[in-house]
């Protein structure tokens, strides 16, 4: 039974800060996951979550309790290490026993306990084997059962699947979710994979150089990056950022740039009846984000380009097409394809169901729902949100709210 | 009409790439003479290379070795112009009845178990108080501990035997004893023993150090989220994943016990008092160098050749038994 709380956790080395600031709020029973890039501080914060190293700055609470300066030892954790760490001149059996061992629990009942955490991940075999005698699956499966031997109050696990290989990697992913599901205990899993952060967490915690970015379910991480980072990290191929620019036309706000022109979906007043002086967002620099998989093939033709005929042609209900360019190649996955498309300056990723019938060096228009696109801040990069809480007659919200 | 899709065949010629990439030459055709001498050369020159260590090897070490078990047979001292006469089994036979012969044995075994606090112990303890040390102060500390290690035994041995000197000797000043360190039986066997192990005691704390550093840190980590506390990650993980390096370490001292002490004893007590600190490799420089009983020592040189042959090969047996290879 464990709540977490991280208080602003600020780790420096030297003049740098491998953890910047961060604060969590971690349920007792949640799944959280810590995602990042390589470097971004995921590991310093596990381990000081873990009291392997102290924090420059801040508090970490386990059930209320401030645990800051209190030794690993003292704060009831287990921790499944990357290399997992089993100690190579110990049996399994005593692997896994040893953290009762330390506790001075009887023999008897150690040899109970590790025989029954052995049955449960099918490791009875192989109790009197040495780690190198194993092999990568099932070193795993031993560091998994040294951690929970004891019923510890959480459980941290830094990148453990990252060693095993992709088909063992999925079979455990299950088994980890499976055993969070059994135990009901907290969890704080680290992984660069965003697979199994989307797979196992119930709440996702995405790091980008020791700032928290965004922290929330999967569904949300992924529907409503709150930042270009996440927009950007997130999805496989991430999703598509173009530079844009805010116009008003016709009431509508529209994303434009060089071959795009993509309607946002969001009224606002009347371009004709300017107020104070023109539209609210005009002329604002934001990024353009929409996900591979939301972007619409309307024509792909091999000719010198497309017309508007064409596109009035295909009947999509998402209307004329936003974005055109020229297919630069595509990759196929198998189930779909992946075309890359050069649009203005940037390239975008395409996700089309096979066969899409797309052919690098085609030209290329492609229309994505208004509900599909995200905007974010070109600066700050974090995502802006359209705020209509006034009668669209009146204009809104000069400026589009930062989450 | 279903036709089933052939698999690849195995010898199925991949497709060429597109350009450049030559094609397999006919090179068994083109093997001339002259490769074959280029053959021939490459598999010798390895063994041209090697030759000169080869060659050191034999005249040093094998030689002699030879040249030694031969002379055992032989009652012989040393001058060129005497004959070496043909001895047999005796020699031997005098090595195992000799009273001195056994007694030095017991000597020298005494002066291995004495120096082991100096080469175990002492530099388990120092390694692991010592692990937490980083950076420019680790440096000075091992610089501090391993500068007897580079004295040369003969100069320490001399200031020893000053500051050993009975009355105005710094040893005696400090303790308050009035003991003759180097003429009394059993503090002369302390003395040895104790100047060689501070001589020592540098190397090995430099050993155990690399050994300690050797160990993944993660097994500690490991350990302290584990619940235990210092001392039982400490006894249960860090000693016996460190043993190895122990067991060298005795290796050493078992073997170059003789090695160390012989300067000392030689220039500070000559084997006495009373042949109180003659081991085994002393007495055998006596027999052959102040008796000029060649054959007899070579005799016992063998003898001891065989034992400490066979006192290293179960330590290097335990060693390899006891090293566990992580990943
Ligand atoms: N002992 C250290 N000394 C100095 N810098 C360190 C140390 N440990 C980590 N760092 C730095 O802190 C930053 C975060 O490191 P950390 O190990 O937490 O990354 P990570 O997110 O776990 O990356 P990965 O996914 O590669 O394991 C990195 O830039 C790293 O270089
Ligand atoms: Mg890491």
């Amino acid at each position: 039974m464990s709540r977490i709380t991280v208080e602003n956790v600020t780790r420096r080395y030297g003049g740098a800060k491998a953890v910047d600031g961060v604060s969590l709020d971690i349920a007792d029973g949640e799944f959280l996951v810590l995602l990042g890039p390589s470097g971004c501080g995921k590991s310093t914060l596990l381990r000081a979550i873990a009291g392997l190293l102290a924090p420059s700055e801040g508090r970490i609470l386990v059930d209320g309790r401030d645990v800051t300066d209190i030794p690993a030892r003292g704060r009831d954790l287990a921790m499944v290490f990357q290399s997992y760490a089993l100690y190579p001149h110990l049996t399994v059996a005593r692997n896994i026993g040893f953290p009762l061992r330390a506790r001075r629990v009887r023999r008897a009942d150690v040899r109970r306990r590790v025989a029954e955490v052995a049955e449960i991940l099918d490791l009875s075999a192989l109790l009197d084997r040495r780690p190198r005698e194993l092999s990568g699956g099932q070193r795993q499966r031993v560091a998994l059962g040294r951690a929970l031997v004891r019923d510890p109050g959480a459980f941290l696990m830094d990148e453990p699947l990252s060693n095993l290989d992709a088909q063992l990697r999925t079979a455990t992913r299950t088994e980890i979710t499976e055993l969070h599901r059994r135990l009901g205990r907290t969890f704080i899993y680290v992984t660069h994979d965003q697979v199994e952060a989307m797979t196992m967490a119930t709440r996702v915690a995405v790091l980008n150089r020791g700032r928290l970015e965004q922290i929330g379910s999967p569904t949300e991480v992924y529907d409503q990056p709150a930042s270009a980072f996440v927009a950007a990290f997130l999805g496989s191929p991430p999703m598509n950022l173009l530079d844009a620019e805010l116009v008003t036309r016709d009431g509508q706000l529209h994303a434009v740039a060089p071959q795009v022109d993509v309607p946002l979906g969001i009224r606002v007043a009347a371009a004709g009846a300017p107020r104070d002086g023109g539209d609210p967002a005009a002329g604002r620099a934001i990024q353009l984000g929409i996900r591979p998989e939301h972007l619409l093939v309307t024509s792909a033709t091999g000719g010198t380009g497309s017309t508007d005929s064409t596109d009035s042609g295909s009947a999509h209900e998402t209307g004329p097409a936003v974005l055109r360019g020229t297919i630069r190649t595509v990759e196929n996955l198998g189930s779909e394809e992946i075309a890359h498309c050069v649009i203005g300056a940037t390239e975008v990723r395409v996700r089309a169901r096979r066969p899409a019938g797309l052919t690098a060096g085609d030209a290329i228009a492609l229309s994505a729902r208004p509900e599909h696109t995200h905007l974010f801040d070109r600066d700050s990069g974090r995502r802006l949100v359209w705020q209509s809480d006034q009668p669209v007659s009146v204009p809104p919200a000069r400026v589009p709210v930062t989450t | 009409m279903f036709v089933e899709v052939a698999p690849p065949t195995q010898l199925a010629p991949a497709p060429p790439p597109s350009a450049g990439a030559g094609t397999p030459g006919p090179s068994h055709a083109r093997r001339s003479a002259g490769s074959l001498a280029r053959m021939l050369g490459r598999g010798v020159i390895p063994y041209l290379y090697l030759a000169p260590a080869l060659g050191m090897l034999v005249v040093w070490i094998y030689r002699p070795l030879v040249q030694t078990a031969n002379y055992s047979f032989y009652s012989w001292n040393l001058s060129p112009d005497q004959p070496a006469i043909p001895q047999g089994w005796h020699n031997y036979h005098r090595l195992f009845t000799l009273p001195e012969a056994g007694n030095s044995v017991l000597r020298t075994v005494a002066m291995i178990a004495l120096l082991l606090p100096f080469t175990i112990i002492i530099p388990i303890i120092v390694g692991l108080l010592t692990a937490e040390v980083r950076g420019r102060a680790r440096t000075v500390y091992q610089a501090l501990i391993f500068a007897p290690f580079l004295v040369a035994p003969v100069a320490s041995a001399a200031v020893w035997q000053w500051m050993l000197t009975p009355g105005s000797g710094i040893v005696n000043r400090a303790t308050g004893l009035k003991t003759n360190w180097l003429h009394e039986r059993l503090p002369a066997l302390l003395s040895i023993t104790g100047i060689a192990g501070w001589q020592m005691l540098g190397f090995a704390v430099l050993v155990v150090s690399a050994g300690l550093a050797s160990i993944n840190g993660d097994y500690s980590e490991a350990a302290s989220v584990d619940g235990a506390s210092r001392w039982q990650s400490t006894r249960w993980l860090t000693l016996p994943l460190l043993s190895p390096t122990l067991v060298f370490l005795v290796l050493t001292t078992v073997l170059l016990a003789g090695t160390w002490t012989f300067p000392l004893i030689d220039t500070l007590t000559q084997g006495g008092p009373v042949s109180a600190t003659t081991n085994i490799y002393y007495l055998l420089w006596q027999y052959g160098f102040k008796s000029f009983d060649a054959g007899f020592a070579a005799a016992a040189g063998v003898i001891f050749f065989f034992g400490f042959t066979l006192v290293a090969a179960f330590l290097v047996w335990l060693s390899d038994r006891l090293t566990f290879h992580d990943n």
